[in-house]
């Protein structure tokens, strides 16, 4: 039953990575870069819920929505002032100023919100569901956090594989200048790829401090890494590849911690991502770029 | 006139690739731009596109200046173009390739297009369901040519159609412009192989490193023999 629980805890977590991660593989599909800036919109998105429902006392939903528009807005922000001007920029330039938003944005919030860590109540409180005589325990929290994971994976692969928007990024991620010879507005696009990844970057940090509930302006860093590498796992680039990589680093990280050692947990996840790239260096679900003539 | 591009200049960087060009299509005209490789025919096509900007010169299109307008607009207003390479979207499927040749038909039903496409290119439609990358070099390039009619085009530019492929089906290709030109399409169209180009062409210009060097009635430059002897082999 223990491994049971390990396990859910596991995909609990991994859900959230996987969200997060998300984020890190649409944005990099079309934009061919990394946003460092994602963990820290986490961040942002779990403080806004934050003052909506503890310092306000609105209903969790609200503080729900408006975490999804701040992120949004911020995101899209984000992208038309920092990135969209060095479009043709070396990958260096961009990566360096991505670096610079994550660190203004951290900075920022602790300039508003101090260093003092904010107590987080979970959207969902506390309770749990019992299985088995009480001998299994699953938190609605982590139930929710599934849930939702298995939502939003169905909406994206909907929106992609359906919709004319959908078409359009996996277009502009493959070519930008042929998808404007189609007649398709490459700069909304990216933007429209900034705005669903920003808001599910303020559901996964909903989620996250609902399970650990700290919040600080760094709570987004470790997590936005290491769903990073769960992107870079799966094949950056891929959607059900961030969700694959997000899912397996969440269960490989709590069996580690619960089996081999609570402290190498983290060493122990980056060493199955040395070992997948070893094998496969575009990660499990990643493409090899072919190109034809 | 459909299109008048006047004095064009572009560069890459410190290349001067365009050096002053100014031509002219008139609505209902095969027009065709020869001229040997690196000579600087992609790059008048890109601008007239709105993918490269010129440094100075301008380009007026059904009597608007669209010098300064941005790419998916001129997309809009009826100017498409095949690129060179074809750049069809590889892992997208056929028909995912057709309906994003549509995608500034907004609303509308894109069923009439894809039949269209489908007439002109019959192969299309049996692989309509296959990703784009499984496709044959020829098969690629119908799917390019179908996919930018999709919107519908006043003026269609062609880039190369005809690079890469065997002799049968480079007459395919030539035949299909004749057709689509028929069905009312104008047509701008870029070769190497400008002995092809010329029996279909109305008119002609010869490009020579980023200059008009020649221009004229596609049937007197086949006979003139300088073209003759510079590009069509004897
Ligand atoms: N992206 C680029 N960067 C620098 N120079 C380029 C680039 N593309 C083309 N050129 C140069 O511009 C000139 C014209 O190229 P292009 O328009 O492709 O010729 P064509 O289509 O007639 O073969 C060539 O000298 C080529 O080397
Ligand atoms: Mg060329």
């Amino acid at each position: 039953m223990a491994f049971l629980s390990h396990l859910i805890s596991g995909v609990s977590l991994g859900s959230i990575y996987a969200i997060i991660a998300l984020g890190y593989t649409m944005v990099y599909g079309i934009a061919k870069m990394l946003n460092f800036a994602h963990g820290d919109v986490i961040m942002v998105g779990a403080y806004s819920c934050f003052f909506m429902v503890s310092r306000y006392e609105l209903p969790a939903v609200v503080g729900v929505v408006v975490a999804m528009v701040v992120c949004t807005i911020l995101g899209v922000t984000i992208e038309r002032l920092a990135y969209r001007p060095l479009r043709q920029a070396p990958a260096l330039a961009v990566l360096i100023t991505a670096i610079g938003v994550s660190y203004f944005l951290q900075n920022s919030a602790l300039l508003l919100w101090t260093s003092n860590p904010k107590v987080f109540p979970s959207i969902v409180g506390n309770g749990s569901l019992k299985l088995f005589d009480g001998q299994l325990s699953i938190s609605y929290t982590a139930l929710l956090t599934v849930v939702t994971c298995i939502i939003i994976m169905m909406a994206l692969t909907w929106f992609t594989s359906k919709t004319r928007m959908g078409k359009a990024m996996r277009a502009v991620s493959e070519d930008k200048g042929a998808a404007q010879l189609m007649g398709i507005n490459v700069n909304a696009t990216i933007s429209m790829v900034f705005a669903i990844g920003s808001a599910l970057a303020a559901i996964a940090g909903i989620l996250l401090c609902s399970a650990y509930p700290t919040l600080s302006p760094t709570t987004g860093s470790m997590p936005g890494i290491k769903a990073f590498t769960a992107a870079v796992f799966g094949g950056i680039g891929s959607i059900p590849g961030a969700m694959i990589g997000g899912i397996l680093l969440g269960v490989i990280e709590i069996f580690g911690k619960a089996y081999i050692s609570t402290q190498l947990s983290d060493a122990i996840v980056f060493l199955v991502l040395i070992v997948v790239l070893l094998v496969r260096p575009t990660g499990l679900l990643g493409k090899s770029v072919q190109e034809k003539v | 006139m459909m299109l008048k591009v006047s004095d064009l200049h572009v560069y890459y960087g410190a290349i001067h690739a365009v050096k002053g060009i100014s031509l002219e299509v008139n609505e209902g005209e095969i027009v065709t731009l020869i001229g040997a490789n690196g000579a600087g025919k992609s790059t008048v096509l890109q601008t007239i596109s709105g993918l490269l900007r010129p440094r100075t010169g301008s380009i007026t299109f059904l009597d608007d200046d669209i010098t300064a307008l941005v790419p998916h607009k001129r997309v809009e207003r009826g100017l498409a173009q095949v690129p060179e390479g074809r750049r069809i979207f590889l892992s997208l499927t056929v028909a995912e390739n057709l309906e994003m040749g549509a995608y500034t038909q907004r609303g509308a039903d894109t069923s009439v297009g894809m039949e269209r496409a489908f007439t002109l290119f019959p192969r299309l439609k049996e692989r309509r369901k296959q990703v784009a990358g499984t496709l044959s070099g020829g098969e690629q390039q119908m799917l390019a040519m179908g996919r930018a009619l999709m919107s519908s085009p006043k003026l269609l530019m062609l880039d190369e159609p005809s690079m890469g492929l065997a002799p049968i089906l480079v007459e395919q290709i030539f035949s299909n412009i004749v057709d689509m030109n028929a069905d009312g399409t104008t047509i701008l169209l870029v070769e190497q192989n400008a002995q092809m180009a010329l029996s279909i062409a109305g008119r002609a210009y010869v490009l020579e490193t980023g200059q008009i060097v020649m221009q004229g009635e596609a049937a007197e430059l086949s006979d003139n023999e300088q073209v003759k002897r510079a590009y069509l082999g004897g």
